[in-house]
C-alpha cells in the first residue's frame, strides 16, 4: 500500500495533473481547504469532494480503484467527526432549536446533525483533495518546484527529500530489528524499545546520508539546477478553473 | 612543523549553523515520525474511533503523538528552526503518504512546530529542561486544540472543548515532553548522538 | 604516519580491522574534523594546501568519496539526478550537466539506466551509481573505502574495471581501501600499510613493500595477494595466526585453501520444500526452493546480488514466514516456535550487523539473553575475536569499526553455540586476523555436529569451509553440489540490470 504512494505510477505523473507545477497544486488545495473551512453547509463541501475525485480520474489519470483504496479511510474518520459534532453540537442545549431525537440525556437537534454532516462532508473534501495532490506528484518535483517557484532554502528541501527516499528502510529497519530480537529468544514482538531501535538505525542512516551530501559538496555555495520546473499557461489555467469551481461551491452554500 | 588543533568546540551560546548533518537528522526524525503519524492515524481513525465512539475525548489523550517531533528535532539538534521544521516535515509525509485530513495536515504541521518554535525561542535556545519541553508542548497542543476547533469541531459545545483541551494538554507533557526526553537519553546512551550539545 | 601522492597515482592503503582506515579516508575527504568533531593532529595538504584551511567548500570540490553502503550514498530518486546531484552543487552550468551525466554513467557501465529508481538497483550497480555520482565533478581525488564489501564477484569485477580504467587516464589520484587485495593489488602504484595501533608499518611501491615487509604485515593480520601468501607460505613458516583456514585439525595442512576433515554425517535438521517468497505482490525472490541439510554439513549460499540468499537464509530459520512451501527446523516449524525455543536451536547473524544491534554497550549485546553458563564464556570468545571485553565492553556497538561490528554481531549468536548455524555475510571486513579466529571457532562448533548454512561472496571461505554449494539466481536454486565441483559464475560481471522490469521514464 505504502509503495503505491512512494511511487506514483507513469499514467498519474503524465497526466495533465501530474504536468502541472506542485506548487500551484499546493496552493489550490490550500486555498479550497480555506474554502471548506468558511462555509458549515453540506453543500459546499459535497460537491468540491466530487469535483476532486472526477478529476483525479479524468485528468489525473488514477485508476478508480486506486484514489478508491486511498480515500477508505476516509468514511469512518468523517463519521467519526459527524458524530462527536452532533452529539455534543452547541444547539444541543438550545432550547430554542428543533429537537430530532431524545435518548435519555442525549438531545440530537436538527441543526446539530445537520452540521455534523457537514463537517463530515469537510473531512471527505479535504481528503479527497489531498489524496488527488499526493498520487499526482512526484515528490522529486514537488522538492525542485518549491525550491524554484517557492523559494524555499535549497539545503532544507534537498535534506528532507533525501530523507523521505529512506521510507522503504524503515519498514526494513523495523522487520530486522523484530528478527533480531526474536532469534536472540526475545519475546513480545512489539517491544517498546522497538521504537529506540529504530531511531537510532534512522539516525546512524542520516549521518551517512550527510556525509555522503557533504563529499558531493552539498549546501558549499551557490547551486545550479539540472531539473527546471517553470510556469506554464496549463498552471495559469488551472488556478483558474479552480478559483471558479471553488466561488461556484461555495455559491451554492448560500444559495436558497 | 606538526600542528595540533581541536575540533571547533560547541561554544555556551546556541550555534546558529545548520550544518548538512543537522539538516539531515532533522528531516530524518521528521520523515520516521511522518510514518508513525500515517500508522496512528490509520489507528485513530478506525479501532480507537470505534472502540471510544462514545467517550470521544479520551481518544485526546492519545493526541501528542502528533506533536512529538516539534520537540524531540530541536532537543537533539538545538537549532533554531528545528520544531517547526521537523514537524512540517513530518506531516507532509504524512499527508504524502495518505492521512485522511490531506493538505490540512500542513496547515497544523505549520501551526503545531510554530507554537512549540516559540516557546524554544522564548528560552533563547538556551534551556532544555524539562519546564521547557514542556511548556512548548502544551503551545503545541494548543496551537492544536484552536486549528481542529475552528476546522473539524466548529459545532460541538465549549464544554467539550474544554475536555478536550485538557486530554491534549495532559497528552502533551506526559508523550512529548516525558517522550522526548526518555527516547533523547536512550539515543545518547546508545552513541548514535555524538557531535550534538547535551 | 606520512606519504605523498604524485597525482593520478593510486594508493592501496591495508591494515588490520580496526587500525583506522576508515578514519583516514574521511580525515582525507575533509569531513574530520570540519563536520564531524574529532581532535586530529599533524599536518593534512590537498595540492599543497592544508585540508583544515580549505574548509568543507574547498575539499569537496576536489574529492570524491565512495563509502561502503551503496544504499546510503544515495540521495535522489533517479539515476540521473543522484549523479547530477554533485554537480549541481558545485553550480555546473546546466547544458554541462547535461553532457557530463551520461558520461559519467556510461564510464561504470550503467549508460541507458537514467531514468531508473535507484533505490531499485542491484547492490552492484547502486555501488557503481555510488561511484559515477563521486566522479562526475572531475575529482583531483578519489577516495573509496570497501568499496567491493557488498559485492558480488561480478559487481566487484566491475567496479574494479571502472577504477582500472580511471587509473589508466591519469585524471584522477585514487586511495582505496581494501581487505582482500587480490584485485586492487595491481592497480596500486603505491602502498600504504598500517599495524593494528594505527601506525605506519611501511609505504612505497607494491614490490618493495611486499619484499620488506610482507611477513610484517601478514603478522598484523592484513591480507596479502594469494599468489604472495602461497610464497611466503613456502619460504618461511609464517606465524600461526598467519598460517590461515581451518586446516590445522584437517588432513591436508594448512596451505590457505584446506578445509576441515571430513564432516560428520548426521541426522536431518533442516528441511525446506517447494520455498516460495516475495516482499511485494507478484514480485517472487525465493522461487520453488527444495532443499534438506543434515548435522555436520557445511553449505554455502552463493549468487548473485539480490538473488535471494538473505531472503532464503531467514526463511529456513523460520524469520519469514514462506508464501508457500514448508520449512522444518528439527521437526518442528520455525516459524512457530516460540522465540526461546527457537533460539536454541537456531542461529542468524543478519548481513548488516548494525541493523541487529539491541543494546548500548558491547558487553550487554554479547550477553543479551543468555544462561549464566554461556555468560561464563563470553570473556573468552571475545577475546579470540579480538574484542576483549575490558577494552571493548562499556563501547557502544554503533561506533566501532565495521570489521568489529562484523565479529561482534557474530559473537552474539556464536556464543550460544546452536545446531543450525545460518550466517549471512560472515567474513565480509574482516583482516587475515579475524578470519582465522571465525574459521577456528567454526571449526570446533561444527566438529560437534552443528549444520552451518553461509551465505557468501567470499570464494576463498566457501572453498575453505564449504563442503557443499548452492547457487541461486533470481531466487531459483541454479546449481546445488559439492564444493569441488562448483565453479564460480562470472555473471554479472557485465553490469547488466538483475533488477525487474521496471519502467523508464521519459
Ligand atoms: N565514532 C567513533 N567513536 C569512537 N571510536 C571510533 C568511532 N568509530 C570508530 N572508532 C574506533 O576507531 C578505531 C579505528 O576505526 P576505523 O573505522 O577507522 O577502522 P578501520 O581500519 O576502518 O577498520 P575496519 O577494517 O574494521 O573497517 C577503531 O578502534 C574503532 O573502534
Ligand atoms: N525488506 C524487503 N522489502 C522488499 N524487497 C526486498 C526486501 N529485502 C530484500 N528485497 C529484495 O529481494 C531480493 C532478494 O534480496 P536478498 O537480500 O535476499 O538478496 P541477496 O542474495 O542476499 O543479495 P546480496 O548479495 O546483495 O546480499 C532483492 O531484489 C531485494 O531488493
Ligand atoms: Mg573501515
Ligand atoms: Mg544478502
Amino acid at each position: 500500500m505504502i509503495t503505491a504512494r512512494l511511487e506514483p505510477s507513469d499514467s498519474q505523473l503524465d497526466s495533465l495533473l501530474g504536468r502541472a507545477s506542485p506548487l500551484v497544486k499546493l496552493g489550490i488545495s490550500l486555498a479550497w481547504l480555506v474554502g471548506l473551512a468558511i462555509t458549515l453547509e453540506p453543500r459546499p463541501p459535497l460537491a468540491l469532494a466530487t469535483i476532486a475525485f472526477a478529476a483525479g480520474i479524468t485528468v489525473g489519470g488514477i485508476r478508480p480503484r486506486i484514489l478508491l483504496g486511498a480515500v477508505a479511510p476516509l468514511w469512518l474518520a468523517a463519521v467519526g467527526i459527524g458524530t462527536f459534532n452532533a452529539l455534543f453540537s452547541v444547539s444541543n442545549v438550545d432550547p430554542a432549536a428543533a429537537e430530532l431525537l431524545r435518548l435519555g440525556p442525549i438531545r440530537l437537534t436538527i441543526e446539530g446533525v445537520t452540521n455534523g454532516v457537514a463537517l463530515a462532508l469537510r473531512v471527505v473534501a479535504i481528503g479527497c483533495v489531498g489524496a488527488v495532490f499526493a498520487l499526482t506528484t512526484d515528490p522529486t518535483r514537488l522538492t525542485d518546484s518549491l525550491v524554484q517557484q517557492g523559494r524555499m532554502p535549497a539545503r532544507f528541501a534537498y535534506g528532507a527529500l533525501a530523507a523521505y527516499g529512506a521510507i522503504p528502510r524503515f519498514g526494513e529497519d523495523l522487520a530486522t530489528l523484530r528478527q533480531a530480537r526474536r532469534i536472540r529468544g526475545l519475546g513480545g514482538s512489539w517491544h517498546p524499545r522497538l521504537l529506540v531501535g529504530l531511531l537510532v538505525l534512522a539516525i546512524r542512516h542520516g549521518d551517512r546520508m550527510a556525509l555522503s551530501m557533504d563529499a558531493r559538496a552539498f549546501g558549499s555555495g551557490p547551486r545550479t539546477r539540472y531539473r527546471e520546473v517553470r510556469w506554464q499557461l496549463l498552471d495559469l489555467a488551472l488556478a483558474v478553473v479552480s478559483a471558479v469551481l471553488l466561488a461556484a461551491a461555495l455559491w451554492l452554500g448560500v444559495a436558497r | 612543523m606538526t600542528t595540533t588543533f581541536d575540533s571547533p568546540v560547541l561554544s555556551a551560546g546556541p550555534d546558529t549553523r545548520w550544518r548538512t548533518r543537522d539538516i539531515v537528522i532533522a528531516a530524518v526524525i521528521g520523515v520516521a515520525f511522518g510514518v508513525v503519524f500515517w500508522a496512528w492515524g490509520v489507528i485513530w481513525n478506525g479501532p480507537l474511533e470505534v472502540a471510544l465512539a462514545f467517550a470521544p475525548p479520551l481518544k485526546d489523550l492519545g493526541y501528542a503523538v502528533w506533536l512529538v517531533p516539534a520537540v524531540l528535532a530541536p532537543l537533539i539538534i538545538r537549532k533554531p528552526g528545528a520544531a517547526l521544521f521537523a514537524e512540517m516535515v513530518a506531516a507532509g509525509v504524512s499527508a504524502f503518504l495518505g492521512s485522511v485530513w490531506g493538505v490540512d495536515t500542513l496547515l497544523s504541521g505549520f501551526v503545531q512546530g510554530a507554537a512549540a518554535e516559540l516557546v524554544f525561542a522564548f528560552a533563547l535556545y538556551r534551556s532544555w529542561a524539562f519546564p521547557v519541553l514542556a511548556m512548548a508542548a502544551v503551545a503545541s497542543a494548543a496551537a492544536a486544540w484552536i486549528h481542529d476547533w475552528a476546522l473539524y469541531y466548529a459545532d460541538a459545545a465549549l464544554e467539550i472543548q474544554v475536555v478536550r483541551g485538557v486530554a491534549m494538554a495532559i497528552s502533551a507533557v506526559v508523550i512529548v515532553a516525558g517522550g522526548s526526553l526518555a527516547l533523547h537519553r536512550s539515543l545518547k546512551r546508545a552513541g548514535v548522538l555524538e557531535g550534538f550539545p547535551d | 604516519m606520512s606519504f605523498d601522492l604524485e597525482p593520478g597515482s593510486a594508493l592501496l592503503v591495508v591494515g588490520p580491522s580496526g587500525s583506522g582506515k576508515s578514519t583516514l579516508a574521511l580525515a582525507l575527504a575533509g569531513l574530520i574534523p570540519n563536520e564531524i568533531p574529532a581532535t586530529v593532529s599533524g599536518q593534512l595538504a590537498l595540492d599543497g594546501r592544508e585540508i583544515r584551511e580549505l574548509g568543507p567548500v574547498g575539499v569537496a570540490a576536489r574529492v570524491g568519496l565512495v563509502l561502503q553502503d551503496p544504499s546510503a550514498q544515495l540521495v535522489m530518486d533517479r539515476v540521473e539526478d543522484d549523479v547530477a546531484f554533485g554537480l549541481e552543487n558545485r553550480a555546473w552550468a546546466p547544458s554541462a550537466m547535461r553532457d557530463r551525466v551520461p558520461d559519467a554513467l556510461a564510464g561504470v557501465g550503467l549508460g541507458g539506466l537514467e531514468r531508473r529508481r535507484s533505490r531499485r538497483l542491484s547492490g552492484g550497480q547502486q555501488q557503481r551509481l555510488a561511484l559515477a555520482g563521486a566522479l562526475a565533478p572531475r575529482p583531483g581525488l578519489l577516495i573509496l573505502d570497501e568499496p567491493t564489501a557488498n559485492l558480488d564477484p561480478g559487481g566487484t569485477a566491475a567496479l574494479m574495471a571502472a577504477l582500472t580504467e580511471l587509473h589508466g587516464s591519469r585524471t584522477t589520484t585514487i586511495v582505496l581501501i581494501e581487505h582482500r587485495v587480490d584485485q586492487a593489488w595491481p592497480l596500486a602504484d603505491l602502498i600504504l600499510a598500517l599495524d593494528a595501533d594505527g601506525q605506519q608499518l611501511d609505504a612505497g611501491p607494491p614490490a618493495a613493500v611486499a619484499a620488506r615487509s610482507g611477513a610484517r604485515m601478514a603478522a598484523a593480520g592484513t591480507w596479502l595477494p594469494t599468489a604472495l601468501e602461497r610464497e611466503l607460505a613456502g619460504s618461511r613458516p609464517l606465524t600461526e595466526s598467519a598460517a590461515g583456514s581451518l586446516g590445522a585439525g584437517g588432513p591436508s595442512g594448512s596451505d590457505g585453501t584446506s578445509r576441515p576433515g571430513t564432516p560428520i554425517r548426521g541426522a536431518e535438521v533442516v528441511r525446506a520444500t517447494d520455498l516460495r517468497f516475495a516482499f511485494e505482490l507478484g514480485r517472487p525472490v525465493v522461487r520453488d526452493v527444495s532443499l534438506a541439510a543434515t548435522e555436520g554439513e557445511r553449505i554455502a549460499l552463493v549468487g548473485a546480488n539480490g538473488s535471494g540468499k538473505s531472503t532464503l537464509g531467514r526463511l529456513l530459520v523460520g524469520l519469514l514466514r514462506p508464501d508457500r512451501g514448508t520449512v522444518t527446523l528439527d521437526g518442528a516449524d520455525p516459524a512457530r516456535l516460540a522465540a526461546a525455543d527457537l533460539a536454541r536451536r537456531a542461529g542468524y547473524v543478519f548481513q548488516d550487523p548494525e541493523r541487529q544491534f539491541l543494546a548500548e554497550r558491547v558487553e550487554d549485546e554479547v550477553t543479551l539473553g543468555l544462561t549464566p553458563a554461556e555468560v561464563a564464556r563470553v570473556p573468552e570468545l571475545m577475546s579470540r575475536l579480538s574484542l576483549p571485553l575490558d577494552r571493548f565492553g562499556e563501547r557502544s556497538p554503533y561506533r566501532l569499526s565495521g570489521g568489529e561490528q562484523r565479529r561482534l554481531s557474530l559473537a552474539c549468536i556464536l556464543i550460544r553455540r546452536p545446531r543450525v548455524l545460518v550466517l549471512d555475510e560472515p567474513t565480509f571486513g574482516q583482516d587475515r586476523n579475524g578470519y582465522t579466529s571465525l574459521l577456528e571457532i567454526l571449526r570446533e562448533h561444527l566438529d560437534q555436529g552443528a549444520c552451518l548454512i553461509a551465505a557468501t561472496h567470499d570464494e576463498r571461505f566457501v572453498r575453505d569451509v564449504a563442503d557443499r554449494a548452492i547457487e541461486l539466481d533470481e531466487g531459483w536454486v541454479f546449481s546445488d553440489g559439492p564444493v569441488d565441483q562448483w565453479a564460480p559464475a562470472v555473471s554479472g560481471a557485465t553490469g547488466e540490470p538483475a533488477a525487474p522490469a521496471e519502467s523508464a521514464r521519459s
